[in-house]
């Protein structure tokens, strides 16, 4: 009786101890060069993530290369804080001066134009502020501010916050006072605020598309898109972190994915990927005429002093 | 479109289970730990005991973000803790959680110890028991109130969001898989998405396991 | 048991408590306490069943300083004393597990749990009775025999100190110690315990008994002794006492007298 009690608590404890092994054994240590089986972490943004596009890319790649991918969906300085630390292997982002800073200070690499969509004005079916009557970003951001309509900003340094800066900066204003919001929130929360407060906000194409059914805001001045300024424009870049920084990264399986993602493949899934009918995302990182300046930093030139 | 999720149970499954699995663990191997610790402080008179139960008191109410970000630091591959690639892995909620949780349990257990009358010790030790008797005797008075300290902190540790948002970073694979996605940052996930009858759904969800485990836990126990 | 206190003293932070305490009991013998609320007779009471020890002084239990000892052997003496409170203080748990704990806990540790874990199956292993005799036969002490499987908050006040009384009487002690055990008891339930403390004079058992109910002290004790704050006053044979109280004080309290000043006592 004392010998079987002994040996039952025996095999518990050892077949305890092998689960809890299992749970905290690491990724997979293949060394073959293979990548079939192992995760990927991928840093990017809740707006792009929340479209739906990376679920379609992430299964076809998981589909040709066997390998999943582990998308982690954060504000934009969350996601590039992560892959700061080393928390992620690749990083998508719309935020192209972070993406500058995040490459000179050596940490990305191998950056490509992957995509971009553009940016809207959206606010109130009736346009208290006449934003419909412009056609310039500048203007229609001066039109608000002198009507004081309601305007909620993102306020959380997101690639729409940095954006929606910009705007304000080229036309010369600074935004403030009650009619002026910062909610901190993500695009689609600050897009139902917006909606609860018949208030005006700049947002992307693609959260605008997909919550086109749950929002009652109206389009009131087109992105470049649509034949609207440029300064609408809203451009995605994709980087590898840098494994000599970091070593513990899978960069051999990062850039397969950066690799799959502007292959004319994965440019034609982007590209065919709709919400509610229209198109989200247009594939940018294929051309006869490759631009040289998506694998630099904007300003970056050959003979500058210092990166 | 609202509730489509339930057409896809296997979405739905993956996140009660990581949900269930990530918290149920925090819970037992914060047990482990906070249990022991109840006893000793409530048997046990010493200068700054008073101190010692008012930061554990507090501890109950540790935002649960900052136990994230605090956790975040320490398992970040280019932390202290690194090299145990922890980071948005469930076993990283669970560590999160296992902070959480333990004070309320502590806290609980302790103050259930405590409550515990005098005379009660007196009467165990009166019948000829050491005092290693009259702990466990006290223990078995307050076994109710140890049991309500488990399930309170069970109860923080399933409907928090903010630290497994932060640690486990809600991450599902294409296939909807759940790999760090919890029913609660699920919620948080769809309210962002402005679903809201999908988010309502799933704390309709939680809210039903929470009433389960309580359920099962207090029938199991006798009352 | 033989217990003998020799001027022991008893004090906490820098208040004396008791003071210079000399009295004797012997096997079959009941020494009662008497005297006013606060005057000490707990505290003499929990030294006498070794719950504190005394600052200054000796306590001999069979000619045996238990302080003295270690801790074990300490224990084993403890365990021949049975302490019953004013409160009855039952355990939550059915009254025969309240009554035979004083047998569980002198198990070993194998036996207890593999008593604890045979209670998690939902059957009993082999044909042992769902109560012990022993336990049994000290309810029937106090006349609970049938209320061994009844849940303690089922019971009357007067029942509980009785099964309080039981859970004494179960550990076979040598030496009881009672503090106001009737206090807050009917006459009906006091008699039971009456009769059943005399029932363990006969058994050669020591009682030491306090209370504050004179006629009781009357009735049926051997010895009594007068606390007031702090001191022993007088101790003697009961009718001596009670009859021809040598001090003047002695007189007074026994009369009834309460309404005094505090400092006309020590005129």
């Amino acid at each position: 009786m004392e010998y079987r009690r002994r040996a039952v608590l025996r095999a518990g404890a050892t077949g305890i101890a092998a689960a809890v092994a299992g749970c905290l054994g690491s990724n997979n240590t293949d060394g073959e060069g293979s990548i079939a089986g192992e995760e990927l972490a991928l840093a990017t943004t809740t707006s792009t993530y929340d479209t739906g596009l990376l679920d379609e890319i992430n299964a076809a790649f998981q589909e040709r290369f066997g390998a999943q991918v582990a998308a982690n969906a954060q504000g934009t300085g969350q996601a590039i804080e992560s892959a700061r630390n080393g928390n992620a292997d690749v990083i998508l982002v719309h935020a192209r001066s972070q993406e500058d800073e995040f490459m000179r200070e050596g940490y990305g690499v191998n950056r490509r134009d992957l995509m971009f969509n553009d940016f809207v004005v959206v606010g109130p079916s009736d346009d208290p502020a006449g934003v419909g009557d412009t056609d310039q970003a500048t203007a229609a951001f001066e039109a608000i501010a002198d009507a004081q309509a309601t305007f909620v900003s993102r306020g959380d340094d997101s690639g729409t916050h940095t954006k929606e800066l910009v705007v304000w900066s080229e036309a010369g204003l600074e935004p403030g006072g009650e009619w002026y919001q910062e909610t901190g929130s993500g695009m689609g929360d600050t897009l139902t605020i917006a909606d609860e407060s018949s208030a005006y906000t700049l947002a992307d194409r693609g959260t605008v598309l997909s919550m086109q059914d749950t929002v009652d805001l109206e389009i009131a001045l087109q992105g470049p898109i649509e034949g609207g300024p440029e300064l609408l424009a809203n451009p995605y870049g994709i980087m590898a972190i840098n494994p000599e920084i970091h070593d513990n990264v899978n960069y051999q399986l990062a850039m397969a994915y950066i690799g799959f993602v502007t292959s004319p493949e994965g440019q034609q899934l982007i590209g065919d990927y709709t919400a509610n009918g229209q198109q989200l995302f247009f594939p940018e990182a294929l051309a006869e005429d490759p631009d040289f300046q998506q694998y630099v930093p904007e300003d970056w030139q050959p003979d500058s002093e210092g990166e | 479109m609202a509730l489509e999720f339930i057409a896809e149970p296997t979405y739905l499954r993956s996140i009660i289970r990581v949900s269930l699995t990530v918290s149920l663990t925090a819970i037992v191997l914060s047990t482990l730990v906070s249990l022991p610790i109840a006893f000793v402080v409530g048997f046990a008179e010493f200068p700054g005991k008073r101190l010692l139960t008012a930061i554990i008191n507090t501890g109950m109410g540790f935002p649960s973000v900052a136990v994230g970000l605090l956790v975040l630091l320490f398992i970040s591959n280019d932390g202290p803790l690194g090299t145990l690639e922890l980071v948005y892995t469930p076993e990283a909620m669970i560590i999160s959680q296992c902070i959480l949780a333990a004070p309320v349990i502590t806290g609980v257990a302790l103050s259930a110890v405590e409550s515990v009358d005098d005379a009660v010790r007196d009467a165990a030790y009166g019948v000829g028991g050491t005092r290693t008797d009259v702990a466990l005797i006290t223990l078995k008075e307050a076994r109710y109130g140890v049991i309500t300290g488990i399930l309170a902190g069970f109860g923080r540790a399933i409907s928090e969001v903010g630290s497994v948002l932060i640690v486990g970073g809600n991450i599902a694979y294409a296939d909807g898989t759940s790999k760090t996605r919890t029913i609660t940052t699920a919620i948080t996930f769809e309210t962002r998405r402005g679903e809201f009858e999908t988010a309502l759904a799933l704390g309709a969800v939680l809210i039903v396991l929470v009433l389960l485990v309580n359920g099962i836990v207090l029938r199991l126990g006798g009352r | 048991m033989n217990l003998e206190f020799t001027d022991v003293s008893y004090g906490v932070d820098d208040t004396e408590i008791l003071t210079d305490i000399s009295l004797a009991l012997e096997s079959g013998e009941i020494v009662t306490i008497i005297g006013p609320s606060g005057a000490g007779k707990t505290t003499l009471l929990r030294l006498a069943a070794l719950f504190e020890q005394p600052t200054d002084g000796t306590i001999r239990c069979d000619g045996t300083d238990p302080w003295g000892l270690s801790r074990d052997d300490r224990l084993a003496i403890r365990r021949r004393i049975g302490m019953v409170f004013q409160q009855a203080s039952l355990f939550d748990a059915p009254v025969a597990r309240n009554v035979d704990i004083g047998r569980r806990v002198r198990r070993p540790w194998p036996q207890r749990i593999r008593g604890f874990l045979e209670r998690l199956l939902p059957r009993r292993l082999d044909d042992s009775p769902a109560v012990d005799e022993r336990t049994l036969e000290a309810l029937e002490l106090v006349g609970l025999r049938d209320a061994w499987d009844r849940d303690p908050a089922s019971l009357s006040g007067g029942e509980a100190q009785r099964v309080s009384f039981a859970r004494a009487l179960a550990a076979d002690p040598d030496l009881l110690v009672l503090d106001e055990p009737t206090s807050d008891l009917d006459p009906r339930n006091t008699a039971i315990l009456e009769r059943a403390i005399e029932r363990a004079r006969e058994h050669d058992h020591g009682v030491l008994l306090a209370t504050h109910d004179m006629h009781q002290a009357e009735r049926i004790s051997d010895r009594v002794a007068f606390l007031l704050e702090g001191e022993l006053v007088e101790v003697g044979p009961s009718d001596r006492v009670f009859e021809n109280p040598r001090d003047e004080r002695t007189a007074r309290f026994v009369r009834g007298d309460l309404l005094y000043d505090d400092n006309e006592l020590f005129a």
